[in-house]
């Protein structure tokens, strides 16, 4: 300590003792390190002032001080540790210990109890399940139809297989155990909760368990009956057209749908569609003209009101 | 742990204050059985005393509250501490 001691206290150097003494309670007040037990520089000040106030506090040093007999230096005041220093980190239990700012939160909530709660020992031991991780994962349609594994980068590089069980719908949420992140004070792990984006199919929807398939077939194929290749989520099957099949007609290809949780599967509804050529056949032209019996036809009976 | 003559010179305090402060409850010999001792935190916990009511013109009901409510503020530090310290650790283990 060598700076003027009426400066480190704010005080003009011909302050009354009664000044001083009001000058010094204000600072020690803001300053007093056991009354900011986070703040090293309120420490280093608080020190300056109390040597400052050690000099000139009492009438009798101060009137030395001012006749130059003493000076501010290696006047320090010797100082045991503060009483924080006894709360750090490793500190033991003692009888002042108190647990009185957090017990609110102690009642109102299981969470809160276990975490603070005492352990062996009477040590405070902190405990706390890791978080969820939410993850958001795109699959193929036929991926979430069939099955697939799929990878996951975490966030710290680290890598998930998050296996897509047969028929997992849009929108689902798997949850993967213990996949999460990590417990805090041995609690357990959370979970990795990983929702899952079904991306569209450019022929199939789903509705449920069942696939729809909207299926061109061609005029001859639907007057007179076929036998065709459907694609299905497991490959072509080979189905029958009935003769006179129609624009709207639906057949089922039973179990070509997706998986449920019970092992069964939906069913696979293929509606046809009657396409005809892009380029009209001059043939087909001159049969609807002469077709009376077709002319005769009206489609939109229903619609009449 | 040190005998009360050893504390009383450290914490610069008569017997007659100590006695007082014992009964207000301001210190809490962590022994009094078959004598009195007393642990560096209580020299510790008498010097702040000391510097309430001597320094900083804390009245005796003052320094109830404030040490009352220091120990609430420790016992949180406290606790934000081990938070801490448990969450950095979990993380330098992942």
């Amino acid at each position: 300590m060598s700076e003027d001691p009426y400066a480190v206290l704010g005080v003009k150097p011909e302050a009354t003792q009664d000044e001083i003494r009001k000058a010094y309670r204000a600072l020690a007040k803001k300053l007093h390190p056991d009354l900011n037990p986070g703040d090293k520089k309120a420490e280093e000040k608080f020190k300056q002032v109390s040597a400052a106030y050690d000099l000139v506090g009492d009438a009798d040093k101060r009137t030395r001080f001012d006749r130059g007999e003493i000076d501010a230096s290696g006047n320090e005041r010797p100082r045991e540790r503060y009483y924080r220093d006894f709360h750090g980190a490793g500190a033991e239990q003692h009888a002042y210990s108190s647990g009185g700012g957090y017990a609110d939160f102690a009642d109102s909530e299981d969470i809160l109890r276990e975490m603070f709660g005492r352990g062996a020992g009477g040590e405070r031991r902190f405990r706390m399940r890791g978080q969820d991780a939410l993850y958001r994962l795109p699959v193929e349609f036929l991926e979430a139809v069939n099955g697939a594994t799929k990878r996951i980068t975490m966030p710290d590089g680290g890598t998930i297989d998050v296996v897509i069980p047969p028929g997992t719908r849009d929108e689902q949420v798997l949850r993967l155990r213990g996949k999460g992140g990590q417990g805090l004070g041995g609690g357990e792990p959370g979970d990795a909760l990983v929702e899952i984006e079904v991306r569209p199919h450019p022929f199939f929807t789903r509705k449920g368990d069942d696939i729809h398939l909207e299926l061109p077939i061609s005029l001859p194929e639907a007057v007179l009956g076929a036998k065709l290749d459907v694609p299905t989520p497991t490959g072509a099957v080979r189905m029958t057209v009935p003769k006179a099949a129609n624009t709207g007609t639906v057949l089922r290809l039973k179990g070509k749908g997706a998986a449920r949780a019970d092992k069964s599967h939906g069913d696979e509804y293929v509606t046809l569609k009657i396409v005809l050529p892009e380029k009209l056949d001059p043939e087909i032209e001159e049969f609807a003209q002469r077709w009376q019996a077709g002319k005769e036809q009206n489609p939109r009976r229903h619609l009449e009101a | 742990m040190i005998k009360v003559q050893e504390f009383l010179i450290r914490a610069r305090l008569e017997q007659n204050s100590l006695e007082a402060w014992i009964a207000a409850g301001w210190i809490v010999p962590p022994q009094t059985e078959p004598e009195l001792m007393f642990s560096d935190i209580d020299v510790a916990r008498a010097q702040l005393i000391r510097d309430l009511r001597d320094d900083l013109g804390v009245n005796d009901e003052g320094v109830s509250v404030i040490l009352h409510l220091v120990d609430q503020m420790h016992g949180l530090r406290r606790t934000m501490q081990d938070l801490l310290d448990e969450m950095r650790g979990s993380r330098a283990g992942e």
